[in-house]
């Protein structure tokens, strides 16, 4: 008797066990992000003036264009790619689909720069790409595919994939057959039943996929500075730009901050949208 | 029928034809980075004209790729323990706790993950140069711990939650103290929850990039550190050697998870 | 002779080492409602997926009014179907669903519309277009399933357990509707169960299933009352079978000797034919008649009461013969034993002549 009501007890409450987690968020994470952001209204004077310029000024602009083109582009993209792929893993049989998948895997887990290194290798003006577009016959000499936002878009959508593949893997896995045998007796062709069923029931994981990816892309720093170069910034590298060259810590904080609310604010349009719908 | 990879007929193709172009578009960069690390070639010319360790050997013959890969794991495994215990802590309050708000804290505890690093890399930078341990072990370890957590407590919780706390319960009741219960039935019952926690945690922090160029400082870097101001001067064809090497990490572990998660299921 | 309506020829289908169904051989003519009776795992489905072209059969044909239509791929087959699963598109309104194999047919805005009206009519279910699956209940979506597999006037509707996720009572009232519309429609419904009484309710004919082949097509009552083998005779109905051996044999009557040495004679036998092979005699539990003094040589045999349940309309009565094993017999309301028996009591069977049946163990 007297054990169950301690373990009742025990259970009511649990606060406690969390705090460890909770105080190293709050040092570590809360207050520091709280007060690189109050440095953009104090810094280097109190006042707007530095999201005046960030937001007025075409030259701040040009970034901003750069970053949500880019992370639409790499989005569009890999959803092209990822629903076919998710598609046929969810319904190859077992030994491809395992295959596919820890091709899928490896890549996700090999080392950021690793993958990215390999890119600059691939994508340089002697690189394997343009050789091969030459022996194909698309181009004459090589193009320019780094330092622009062309090798940005193929290195994100590297690495964005899998992103992309798995939550999508995870909806059409769960649509059951049987609703698209019925389709299929219904009269509706594959292509109907590809546009006016699957894609629909498709849609959430999409839709859900699609934002992640969107999200990551627009924060992301690594890639995009190194095969983007830095004369097609994206925000990321702005950032790091204002804080490390050019101890701007005001328009660092206020370029910080607007990524802060874009990706916080996606964020809850995705749990808003999906979670209740998962958990249902 | 296109749920039903045996009626899709001519489709069936197309789907493999994709399938294929983007398993090899997936694998390329890896294939390649791997042969090149063994070419001779100092620029890198593919197909490479000979074949070397040469890079292997100046990798291991310069002591700051041995230092820095030492600094790396040494920060790695500190983070893993940590982040092992902070999330199985946070995951028995998390889903065990009977308070109020625990949606809220999960998401508060998820946050770190959705948060554009490159945002807590400069906020922790200047943080951590008030604190002065900007540059050390420390300033390392709780920047890669606070990325780390969410994916611990992601996988601990996830276990915890398909184990049932009557059976803890019940080793209660045959006479064990709370803890001891928790210790002896719960850990082992959730173990793979621990031991995929502690994967993603030592990757995580043993990859962190934007994080560790922030709080590195000229005498303590990191690998990746290594890498990447090695990366912006030249690709020279030691960085293949590297990344090689973070392939043959990543495949191992996949493998060891692979061998974990089976006998488990078992 | 004139060519079957439908005409399912000798088909066989394997998956690997599994023969889900062998020779199976029917022919259903128009506007009758046929039911696959059988266990699970006997190839009811797999015959049904077969004709919707979800499956292609290892060898066999299937010919509707003389046409083989394997060649067709499903979608283009017309054929109507009402699966076990709910499988209402989710992300389309009950009126959506119902247009959808005409919209896939690019049929005229205005005729949709009425077709999309007449066919929730008829299952009952009109103002309810806007509604969206989710939003309705199994019985519901089953009978939006069943517009939605009409509203194309397809020449056979199949429909594969469509009622087992329902419960009893939603089913009968279920069963009746389909009765209905059956009439209603003229349209030809083979319809798969693995439960007898709708089986009997609902259908024309019945086709009893057993490991992937028929074992025997008939009425209800045929097949009730003339039982081709043993397993048709222990599925529909209850039934009671007493082992024995056959004692002689002339055609294809004979007679049984038990082993407390009582006989049954002059009772038809099915699938056997020599003398001593072993036998079982089957009896219905409603047409045993139990009495205390034995009936005529070879149509009764003694019994010791096991057990009396009173169930209402009639009382249970388990019996145990000589040789240790047990048979139930059910008296009606009212009759004179009923009271005045109890446990340990001996007492007799007897049959009429014509119910009694002998299956030879193969
Ligand atoms: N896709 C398949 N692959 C392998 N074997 C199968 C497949 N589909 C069915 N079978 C096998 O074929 C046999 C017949 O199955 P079928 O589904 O036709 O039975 P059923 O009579 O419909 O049973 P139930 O009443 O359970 O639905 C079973 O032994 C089943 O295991
Ligand atoms: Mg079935």
């Amino acid at each position: 008797m007297v054990t169950i009501a301690t373990t009742q007890r025990r259970r009511r409450s649990g606060l406690g066990m969390a705090m460890p987690a909770i105080l190293l968020l709050l040092a570590f994470f809360v207050v520091p992000v709280v007060m690189l952001l109050t440095r953009s209204v104090t810094d280097p004077e109190p006042g707007l003036h530095n999201y005046a310029a960030l937001l007025g000024s075409p030259t701040y602009g040009r970034i901003f264009f750069n970053t949500f083109f880019v992370s639409g582009l790499v989005t569009l993209i890999t959803a092209l790619i990822a629903f076919p792929i998710a598609w046929a893993l969810a319904i190859m049989p077992r030994l491809p689909a395992g295959i596919l998948f820890a091709v899928i895997l490896l890549s996700m887990w090999t080392n950021l720069l690793t993958r990215t290194y390999a890119w600059m290798v691939m994508l340089q003006q002697t690189g394997i790409i343009n050789r091969m577009l030459q022996s194909i016959g698309l181009i004459d000499t090589p193009i320019q595919l780094t330092n622009n936002l062309i090798g940005v878009t193929i290195g994100m959508v590297y690495i964005m994939l899998p992103f992309m593949i798995l939550p999508l893997y995870g909806v059409i896995r769960k649509i059951d057959p049987a609703i698209l045998q019925a389709a299929a007796l219904c009269g509706a062709s594959r292509m109907q039943a590809l546009v006016r069923v699957l894609l629909p029931l498709a849609a959430p994981g999409i839709a859900s996929g699609g934002l992640m990816v969107f999200v990551m892309s627009l924060g992301y720093y690594v890639t995009p500075s190194l095969l983007g170069g830095t004369a097609n910034m994206m925000l990321a590298e702005f950032i790091v730009q204002q804080v490390q060259s050019l101890l701007n810590w005001g328009m660092g904080g206020a370029a910080a901050f607007v990524l802060l609310v874009v990706t916080l604010a996606l964020y809850a349009l995705q749990l808003r949208l999906f979670e209740p719908r998962e958990t249902r | 029928m296109l749920l039903d990879f045996g009626k899709l007929g001519s489709w069936k193709w197309i789907l493999i034809a994709i399938c294929t172009l983007t398993a090899l578009f997936l694998l390329l960069p890896i294939v390649f980075i791997i042969a090149l690390s063994f070419g001779s070639s100092r620029w890198l010319a593919f197909p490479p004209p000979g074949w070397t360790l040469r890079w292997y050997e100046e990798l291991f013959a310069d002591p700051r790729w041995i230092q820095s890969a030492l600094t790396s794991a040494k920060i790695a495994i500190i983070v893993t323990i940590l982040s092992v215990a902070l999330g199985l802590l946070a995951s028995f309050a998390l889903v065990r706790g009977r308070f109020r708000g625990r949606a809220v804290l999960r998401a508060f505890f998820l946050t770190p993950m959705v948060l554009p690093v490159v945002i807590l890399a400069v906020a922790l930078y200047a943080g951590f140069l008030r604190l002065g341990i900007n540059g050390t072990l420390t300033g390392f370890v709780i920047a890669h711990l606070i990325v780390a957590l969410p994916f611990s407590i992601i996988n601990i919780s996830a276990a915890l939650e398909t184990f049932d706390p009557a059976i803890e319960d019940a080793a209660v009741l045959c006479g064990a103290s709370p803890w001891e219960a928790r210790y002896r039935v719960t850990l082992p019952a959730i173990s793979h929850g621990l031991f995929s926690a502690a994967i993603f945690s030592f990757l995580i922090s043993w990859d962190e990039v934007v994080l560790a160029i922030f709080m590195a400082s000229p005498t303590l870097q990191t690998l990746p550190v290594r890498v990447w101001t090695t990366l912006r001067q030249d690709l020279t064809p030691v960085i293949a050697a590297v990344s090689t090497l973070f392939v043959v990490l990543t495949i191992v572990l996949m493998v060891a998870t692979a061998l974990i998660r089976k006998g488990t299921s078992k | 002779m004139t060519t079957p309506y439908l005409h399912i020829d000798g088909i066989r289908k394997v998956y690997g080492e599994v023969v889900a169904t062998d020779h199976v051989e029917l022919t259903i003519g128009e506007s009758e409602f046929l039911t696959f009776l059988g266990p699970s795992g006997s190839g009811k489905s797999t015959t049904l997926y077969i004709l919707a072209g979800f499956q292609d059969p290892t060898a066999g044909d299937i010919r509707l009014r003389g046409q083989s239509i394997l060649r067709i791929p499903s979608h283009k087959r017309q054929i109507g179907m009402v699966f076990q699963r709910y499988t209402l598109f989710p992300h389309l309104s009950v009126g959506e669903n119902v247009a959808f194999p005409l919209r896939v047919r690019r049929m005229g805005r205005a005729e949709i519309e009425e077709k999309v009206r007449n066919a929730l009519a008829l299952v009952r279910l009109s103002g309810f277009e806007d509604r969206m699956p989710s939003a309705m209940s199994g019985g519901q979506q089953q009978r939006v399933a069943l517009a939605r597999a009409l509203v194309y006037d397809p020449p056979v509707l199949l429909m594969d357990e469509p009622l087992s996720a329902l419960d009893k009572k939603l089913r009968e009232e279920i069963q009746l509707e389909i009765r209905r519309i059956h009439q209603e429609t003229g349209v030809t419904i083979l319809y798969v169960t693995h439960d007898q009484d709708e089986a009997l309710r609902l259908s024309d004919r019945i086709a009893v299933f057993n490991r992937g082949r028929i074992e025997q097509v008939g009425t209800g009552a045929e097949l009730y009352a003339g039982p081709a083998t043993r397993f048709v005779a222990d599925f529909i109905g209850d039934s009671a079978f007493l082992a024995g051996r056959l004692a002689t044999v002339s055609g294809n009557r004979a007679s049984l000797r038990f082993p407390d040495g009582t006989v049954a004679t002059d009772v038809p036998v099915h699938g056997g034919g020599t003398v001593d092979q072993e036998a079982e005699l089957m009896l219905r539990p409603e047409r045993i008649e139990l009495t205390r003094e034995p009936g005529p040589e070879g149509t009764t045999l003694p019994v010791t009461v096991q057990d009396i349940t009173f169930l209402g309309n009639n009382t249970t009565v388990v019996l145990r013969t000589g040789w240790q094993q047990e048979l139930s017999a059910r008296l009606s309301f009212g009759h004179p034993l009923v009271g005045g028996i109890g446990r340990g009591d001996n007492l007799h069977i007897r049959w009429q002549p014509d119910v009694a049946q002998a299956f030879a163990t193969p």
